[in-house]
């Protein structure tokens, strides 16, 4: 989906606000929103990537201007409509409507010290060898997909070189319904020179990881 | 509902754009009461996160993995080999911790980190990613002009130094590794540690100063 979220070499943008406390939280809401993240129950389904699809499909002037965990608040709202467990009208007034979902019972302060050690891997095993190989010349689709892409604008169409390989992993534009489609997984490199015109005589490379489909052969 | 429909989360999106409560906090607020009715959220679970983000998990744990690089070679290729079985070893492992890629600056090389798409970042080591890395500036500008982002850093990159600019576009996390300053001979790990900073990490800064005032 080609929106607003895929900001990469995007120009008209001023400078990085360098000076910002060191604290993690700025607002005791962004706290809150990121402890309830990490604590509710999940419908089946939510995969990272259906997060990033929704995340992605926020309109684009809300997108750039809404605060961070704002944007994952509404995500996350967008996310229990689609999923049937809550409606717009009880996410608005914090008053349920409706029957309670049939989900296991939510994480206690207890669970805690496991669960923030869980750690979730994306590497599957496949029955086929990787088709490139570190050194290939590869180039990038030219067009990206209707829904949910890795696949970044700035990247596309263009030339560069595998650096890594990295085994089969799950392809984000097939898991958002969490189908765990999995294929070869590069680190690519690109000369700068390939990617931007304002880039001449610089020897600097941007490295992206990018999956089979998403390449051929140059 | 289709996995590519464009308009699956959009149309949503559209609907509680009208509805919502205007205030950030407000709407925090009523999607927790609301969460906390339908059974699927434990306050007292959501302190603990916060707890946990506030104390335990944050750049320390990055500046405790670059402390041990420098003291040790071994350590040092390992981790640079197959950090996500390292930061397991010290029990860092955790959320976007399952594939974990340390990247090493060296005299001709800088490396930063960036995420295009989104915010990806590697929690497990390094905590909660500041505003500016989540920032549409910089998420827009570090692939395309990284020596200007650094000049607003206060990096000045000389012409001879080859940056390269990692962007997240999979799961794997990527962390820099900086150089040891001159001046540390003899340092203890925690004295290392504690010259390392969380941007040093991300690759917004190069230059570390052998400074012992910031150690513990």
């Amino acid at each position: 989906m080609d929106s607003i979220h895929d900001l990469g070499g995007r120009q008209g943008f001023g400078p990085i606000v360098t000076d910002e406390p060191d604290e993690p939280f700025h607002a005791a809401w962004e706290a809150r929103l990121l402890g309830i993240v990490r604590a509710m129950s999940r419908p089946s389904g939510w995969t990272i990537d259906r997060f990033r699809f929704a995340r992605e499909s926020i309109a684009p002037v809300d997108y750039l201007t809404r605060a961070y965990y704002d944007q994952w608040l509404q995500t996350y709202a967008a996310l229990l409509i689609d999923s049937g467990v809550a409606t717009v009208a009880e996410i608005a007034s914090g008053k349920a409507a409706g029957n309670s979902p049939d989900l296991a019972p939510p994480m206690t302060a207890a669970a805690v010290a496991a669960a923030k050690r869980t750690t979730i891997r994306y590497d599957r095993p496949i029955d086929r060898a990787p088709r490139f190989a570190v050194g290939d010349r590869v180039v990038t689709r030219r067009d990206g997909a209707p829904g949910h892409t890795r696949l970044p604008l700035y990247a596309r169409g263009r030339q560069g070189t595998v650096e890594h390989e990295h085994g089969a992993h799950v392809l984000p534009d097939r898991n958002v319904d969490g189908e765990g489609h999995a294929e070869p997984l590069y680190t690519v490199s690109f000369a700068a020179t390939e990617l931007w015109p304002d880039a001449a005589g610089l020897r600097d490379r941007i490295c992206l990881d990018l999956w089979e489909s998403y390449l051929a052969a140059a | 509902m289709a996995h590519d429909d464009p308009h699956r989360f959009a149309d949503i999106h559209e609907e509680l754009h009208r509805h919502l409560p205007s205030e950030p906090a407000l709407r925090v607020k009523a999607l927790e009461s609301l969460l906390v009715e339908k059974g699927m959220l434990d306050p007292k679970a959501v302190d603990a996160w916060i707890a946990v983000y506030t104390e335990e998990i944050g750049p320390k744990r990055g500046a405790t993995l670059v402390a041990k690089a420098w003291l040790d070679p071994a350590f040092k290729q390992r981790l640079l080999g197959d950090g996500a079985r390292v930061i397991v070893e010290l029990g860092f492992e955790g959320w976007a911790g399952g594939h974990f890629k340390v990247v090493e600056n060296t005299p001709a090389i800088h490396n930063m980190v960036v995420c295009t798409l989104c915010s990806c970042y590697p929690h497990a080591v390094l905590g909660v990613p500041p505003n500016w890395y989540k920032s549409a500036a910089y998420r827009a500008r570090a692939v395309r002009e990284p020596r200007a982002v650094l000049a607003e850093f206060g990096e000045i990159m000389p012409g001879h130094v080859e940056i390269r600019v990692w962007d997240s576009t999979s799961e794997l996390r990527y962390m820099v590794l900086p150089e040891r300053p001159p001046g540390t001979e003899g340092w203890s790990e925690a004295e290392l540690a504690g010259l390392v900073t969380r941007n040093a990490m991300i690759g917004t800064q190069r230059t570390l100063r052998a400074d012992r005032s910031g150690s513990p």
